[in-house]
């Protein structure tokens, strides 16, 4: 037996509430060798955390906990809390989240990273901040010296990360558990902090646990994987195996259901999982994946125990054997035939935007979009791409009426809108719908489903019968999979899917000409995510309404989009068809942004594009530029004096740099 | 630093403001009191060619703005005005003294209940759900609301009527200032004590749990800091920042606090002065003491809010790198 | 109702606060027809009697007059003030609150403004100069003017509450879909903070019960024959030492009922907004 620096047998936790003895982690026994990373992956509320919480002994008063968790050699369940102290942060360390609430407001990141040195290794101060400055060092920090004396507040997040991860360096840690560490940052960002753990690893030799919804991720700093869901390890195996021969029907679905390069509307329906996860109580027992499995059998409760599947590879499924049943052929959704008066409609153009701009605030001035030109073709899809604080969301506001912009105008079928809802017509507000983020916001918590659906079409006056728009509502919530019983339901009763369905059966009733979709799938866990663009992609081709889809996800932009439009500081980028935009030549922001996004193929490897620095000041007009302070193609000064040209690469391809098509 | 000196400068320039618009809101509340202020001085048997000329020689004929206005220039130049009932004593001459009572017993009030109430509910916080914890809240949630005659009472009761190591009312003997009779002191400032006390020590409470369960708390002990450690220096500081805005608000509870306690223990402060002064329908009386909380409360609010700024770095130094 | 039942027994302490209240409510309704005594009798013999003596409950004080059927009396006219007190300045501030947070911009900057000047003055103190100045006390006159002076508590309560709901994306849904400023303010806004204003409104009913009896203390509240809980108390300091219970019952009176809706109202916070 190798030696393990981390070993966890048969652990199980449970929480008791107000509904009853729930489990969080049910069973779960693994290890973990010296210098050997595991990336653990399932979505939210599958227990993921608690179990590396329960690594540091720190878990909430009614967790009742049983098994143990053998660090070198020690039981730490069986420790105090006096003794944890001594492990905690100095050979454990942890990475939570989100950066900004990790950090106290109160007092300077140098104060948070000196007394981890002062407690631990007993330095003195000013030991213990050469030690600091030293840590921020290995994390590429840049002017450190400054950073010490900085309140969290007064730094990006991205540099809130690192900080936090040079933090949990100091005490040169023999396991470091990172929970989520990206889930709250940008895509560009999330790639840097990825590739400095991986140089970490090289360098100082620790073991790492990785805890994470997203595969692309776990597939950059993993070996192992673990698989997790509703508590209980369902696969686990060295990476290849894992992505090369998944086995349990819920680890296939994690991977088929993601969008990915390559996976476009027009040759695939994503793989999607029906349901969500579920509570489960101290007493069920079989397999948790059960309810939401399509290749369940009869046989599923009998024989559901962990088995070996290959070398190092076990899975807690019987279909691991009975391989028999084939994975659900997915087809692609065909486009309807079009008759020739829809083919001469997709021509028109629906809506254009024409330099269009928001500044907000009168005496600080914030310039969120400056001056976007674009038009959307009735019955397309415009995805707009970015990341945040780009201007994306603005735009699409602005759109549907929430802000009105402050130049620029918004041509809708001919007729200038730039205008708040208060002045817009019936019309055009029934038109124009929103789709929004998070549908547990966007739904009155206090109205039924029935109330909510009902009120647009009341409203905007297009059923007067209320008998009759009962009907509407009732075949509306059949398309988006939803049953009659839910019409009396409460937003608070449905999961997060339900919700969004609801919002998305809201806006189309209606029979609108445009929807905006401002990230409507980032609240949601991914399999539920699969399904929801799914939904979105058939009601398109369905109701044949354009819909401008925005998203920070170049995923999800490149799976529904027809055309893509990639913005940067309140500017666009780069604009073209999709296909266009996802090949060569790029802008060099295009060019940084496909290549941070992680690869869900374990044989290929990109290397993402390194973007230092910080977005540019939003209350300061751009002369030059907006991406020059980072870009890795600057060509000289002129990109920080002067606007970059229009390049046009083809009639609808065209991007902003002063790079010509022909160098990049 | 910049920063905080701006937030300084518009502190002080609503406070004015404020005080402004206060002072004539006050003078015209007392304009509608019902009765000549004339016929008053000179008494029911006055003949009316006397009050009439009494009302000529001290303005009261002017329009109200005129009479508004001179009060103001007054008051600026420190001049407060003659007392009605007290007939020939300047109001400067009887306020002050009473003033420097009222502050006493506030101040007195002030340094038992904000370390106490602080403290109980800080311990409170740490010990959430533990039976610590549910005596202070319960005991601050009866105290919460209780007015301050009620806990006096109680108070008087017990130390006064059966103990008898307090006197029963606060008097100070003529000729003798109340430094020589500080034990006077001490009964009222514990019945303001009650009913501050319950508010306050919630809030820490409830802003101490709120912080005990923040991201940063559990990173800080996942550091491995000891819980000593994270309660002293990581807390603390964040947690007791809200109580300085939650102390300044209830300021006006502590002066509405000081006139019940001063009527009821007979001590001679400002309340028991403004309270002498409406049932003796004592026009300028009323204006000067009003003005006066007025001014005592607006610049203690100031001072929380400034000392709130000053110690948060978020705002003192906003802005920042982002 | 079953959350509902299951927070009470997790809270014992809010049914004995429950029994309390209920208990003050009956003896205001039904009580003063089942005493010996009036309150304004005059028991010319047994003047200051002992707890007890001659069917006086509670004795009686200086001019003889029964302290348990004073009480009994008082209840009534503190329970109606305070209770109207806590849902006019509730209605008020539920007014003033959503109209200065929803319209923001200039609106809620004279708002704003006007609450820091109100509030420069202790609400106390206002109430008890304005009612000073006014004289004579009535029930309508105490509501009045102690709800304007919690109007600014509750209002920027209100506004507060109103400030989180409006962030909300259900809200941006409603203005684009053209909704009038009421329809968004009441149906859509108001169902959603039915929690918060009510835990405020129980909460500013324990203080109205403290602010009415402190005016009634202060000799401002409602004048005799009237009996007053407040007054009761300071009549009879002065014999405080001879008949402590002519002070101290009315003192508990007050205490019992003050603290009963405060447990009261901590359970209702606790049931309606935090375990949600």
């Amino acid at each position: 037996m190798k030696d393990n620096i981390l070993d966890i047998q048969n652990l199980n936790i449970r929480f008791s509430t107000f509904d009853g003895l729930f489990t969080a982690v049910n069973d779960v026994s693994f290890s973990l060798g010296y210098d050997e990373s595991i990336g653990i992956i399932g979505e939210s509320g599958c227990g993921k955390s608690t179990l590396s919480y329960s690594v540091m002994k720190y878990l909430p008063s009614n967790a009742q906990v049983d098994g143990k968790v053998i660090f070198k050699g020690d039981d730490l369940l069986q420790k105090s809390d006096k003794e944890m102290e001594a492990v905690r942060g100095n050979r454990i360390a942890m990475v939570f989240q989100n950066p900004y609430s990790s950090l106290n407001p109160a007092h300077t990141i140098g104060f948070q990273l000196d007394e981890v040195g002062i407690h631990h290794q007993k330095l003195s101060k000013a030991d213990a901040r050469k030690a600091s400055l030293e840590a921020l060092e290995l994390m590429n920090l840049g002017d450190v010296k400054a950073i010490v004396n900085r309140y969290p507040h007064q730094i990006s997040g991205g540099i809130q990360q690192r900080v936090c991860i040079a933090m949990a360096l100091l005490c040169k840690p023999d396991l470091m558990i990172l929970d989520e560490p990206t889930t709250a940052l940008d895509v560009t960002t999330e790639a840097v902090i990825l590739d400095s753990i991986k140089a970490l690893r090289d360098k100082l030799h620790m073991s790492l646990i990785y805890i994470s919804h997203d595969m692309g991720v776990i597939n950059k700093v993993a070996e192992q994987i673990i698989v997790m869901y509703n508590g209980e390890i369902v696969e686990k195996g060295p990476k290849q195996e894992i992505f090369n021969h998944p086995t349990h029907p819920y680890t296939r679905a994690l991977i088929n259901c993601m969008p990915r390069k390559g996976v476009v509307k027009e040759n695939t329906k994503l793989n999607s999982i029906k349901g969500y996860v579920k509570k489960r109580g101290a007493s069920e027992k079989g397999c948790p994946f059960a309810d939401r499995c399509e290749k369940k059998n009869d046989t599923c409760e009998q024989l559901y125990r962990m088995r070996e599947v290959g070398p190092d590879h076990i899975a807690a499924c019987d279909r691991a054997y009975a391989t028999d049943i084939p994975d659900k052929v997915v087809k692609p959704v065909k486009k309807v035939k079009k008759t020739v008066e829809e083919v001469q409609d997709e021509e028109k153009e629906i809506i254009s935007l024409d330099s269009l701009t928001k500044v907000y605030g009168t005496r600080k001035k914030v310039y969120a979009v400056n001056g976007i030109d674009v038009s959307v073709q009735s019955g397309s899809v415009l995805g707009i791409v970015g990341e945040s604080g780009c201007g994306k969301s603005t735009t699409g506001h602005m759109v549907s009426g929430l802000y009105k912009p402050t130049a620029g105008k918004i041509i809708f079928n001919g007729k200038d809108i730039s205008l708040t809802w208060k002045k817009r017509d019936k019309e055009t507000l029934k038109d124009i719908q929103l789709i929004f983020q998070n549908p547990g916001r966007s739904l009155n918590p206090s109205h039924t489903v029935q109330q909510i659906i009902d009120r647009p079409m009341k409203k905007l006056g297009m059923e007067s019968d209320k008998n009759k728009r009962k009907k509407i509502i009732i075949d509306m919530l059949k398309k988006v999979d939803l049953g009659k019983e839910y019409l009396t339901k409460k937003p608070r009763q449905l999961s997060g899917g339900e919700q969004q369905r609801v919002a998305i059966a809201r806006a189309l009733t209606i029979h609108p000409q445009l929807v905006v979709c401002d990230e409507p799938t980032s609240a949601l866990d991914v399999s539920v995510q699969a399904s929801v663009l799914n939904l979105l992609n058939e009601l398109q081709i369905e109701s044949h309404a354009a819909y401008m889809f925005i998203s920070h996800d170049l995923n999800v932009i490149n799976y529904l989009s027809d055309n893509i439009m990639v913005m940067y500081a309140g500017k666009i980028a780069e604009y073209g068809t999709r296909d266009e935009v996802m090949a060569p030549p790029y802008h060099p922001y295009t060019e940084a942004l496909l290549s941070a996004v992680p690869e869900v193929d374990p044989t290929k490897r990109n290397v993402a594009i390194e973007l230092e620095g910080n977005l540019p000041n939003p209350s300061k007009k751009i002369t030059g530029c907006p991406f020059a302070g980072r870009c890795h193609k600057q060509v000289g000064p002129i990109c920080e004096q002067q606007a970059p040209p229009l390049v046009q690469v083809s009639p609808t391809h065209y991007y902003y740099c002063h790079i010509s098509a022909m160098d990049v | 630093m910049n920063n905080f000196i701006q937030i300084i400068i518009r502190k002080v320039g609503s406070l004015l403001a404020t005080l402004l618009v206060m002072s004539f809101i006050i003078f015209m509340l007392v304009e509608i009191m019902p009765g000549d202020v004339a016929q008053m001085i000179l008494g029911q048997s006055a003949t009316e060619e006397s009050v009439a000329a009494l009302r000529e020689s001290r303005g009261l004929n002017d329009p109200v703005l005129v009479r508004y206005g001179r009060w103001v220039v007054n008051v600026i130049q420190g001049d407060l005005g003659e007392s009605i009932y007290m007939q020939g004593v300047t109001i400067n001459s009887i306020l002050w003294r009473r003033v420097g009572h009222s502050l006493i017993l506030a101040f007195a009030a002030f340094i038992l209940f904000v370390p106490l109430s602080i403290f109980f509910g800080v311990l409170a916080g740490v010990k959430e759900k533990t039976v610590t914890d549910s005596i202070i809240s319960f005991f601050g949630l009866a105290t919460m609301a209780l007015p301050e005659f009620v806990s006096g009472v109680f108070l008087i009761s017990i130390f006064a009527v059966q103990m008898k190591v307090f006197p029963i009312v606060s008097v100070i003997p003529i000729g003798e200032s109340l430094f020589e009779n500080l034990d006077i002191v001490i009964l009222p400032a514990l019945s303001i004590t009650f009913v501050m006390f319950g508010y306050i020590s919630r809030m820490q409470r409830s802003s101490m749990i709120i912080v005990m369960n923040s991201d940063y708390i559990r990173a800080a002990t996942l550091k491995g800091m000891p819980r000593r450690y994270v309660i002293f220096r990581h807390a603390l500081k964040n947690a007791l920042l809200p109580t300085i805005t939650i102390i300044g608000m209830n300021m006006g509870w502590l002066f509405g606090g000081l006139i019940v306690v001063e009527t009821l223990f007979g001590f001679p402060g400002m309340g028991s002065l403004l309270m002498t002064a409406i049932k003796t329908r004592d026009v300028p009386l009323i204006e000067a003491c009003v003005l006066l909380i007025t001014v005592i409360y607006s610049v203690s609010t100031m001072i929380t809010d400034l000392l709130y700024s000053y110690l948060n770095p978020r705002v003192r130094f906003a802005g920042g790198q982002r | 109702m079953k959350y509902f039942i299951y927070q009470l027994r997790k809270h014992p302490l809010a049914i004995v606060g429950i029994v309390v209240i209920l208990l003050w409510i009956f003896a205001a309704a039904f009580g003063p027809s089942m005493l010996n005594y009036t309150y304004t009798q005059l028991d010319s013999d047994h003047q200051m009697a002992r707890p007890g003596e001659n069917g006086h409950i509670l004795g009686t004080d200086s001019l003889g007059r029964d302290i348990l059927s004073r009480i009994v009396v008082g209840s009534r006219s503190i329970l109606t003030v305070a209770l109207f007190t806590s849902i006019v300045s509730t209605l008020i501030g539920i007014l003033i609150g959503f109209s200065a947070g929803y319209f923001g911009g200039l609106t809620d900057t004279i708002f704003l403004r006007a609450m820091d000047i109100l509030m420069a003055i202790p609400p106390l103190v206002l109430s008890m100069v304005v009612l000073g100045i006014l004289g004579d006390s009535t029930i309508f006159s105490l509501t009045l003017i102690v709800s304007i002076a919690f109007v600014p508590a509750t209002a920027r309560v209100s506004r507060g509450v109103l400030l989180t709901e409006k962030s909300q994306e259900y809200v941006s849904a409603a203005r684009i879909r053209g909704e009038s400023h009421f329809y968004i303010m009441f149906v859509e806004i108001l169902p959603n903070t039915t929690g918060p204003i009510i835990v405020e409104a129980t909460a500013r009913f324990a203080y109205s019960i403290m602010m009415v009896a402190s005016l009634g203390f202060l000799g401002v509240g409602l004048q005799p024959p009237t009996p007053d809980w407040g007054m009761m108390v300071i009549e009879n300091k002065p014999i405080i030492a001879q008949a402590p219970w002519t002070v101290l019952f009315p003192a508990l009176a007050i205490a019992s009922l003050v603290i009963a809706i405060s447990i009261f109202s901590d359970f209702v916070s606790k049931v309606l907004v935090h375990e949600r």
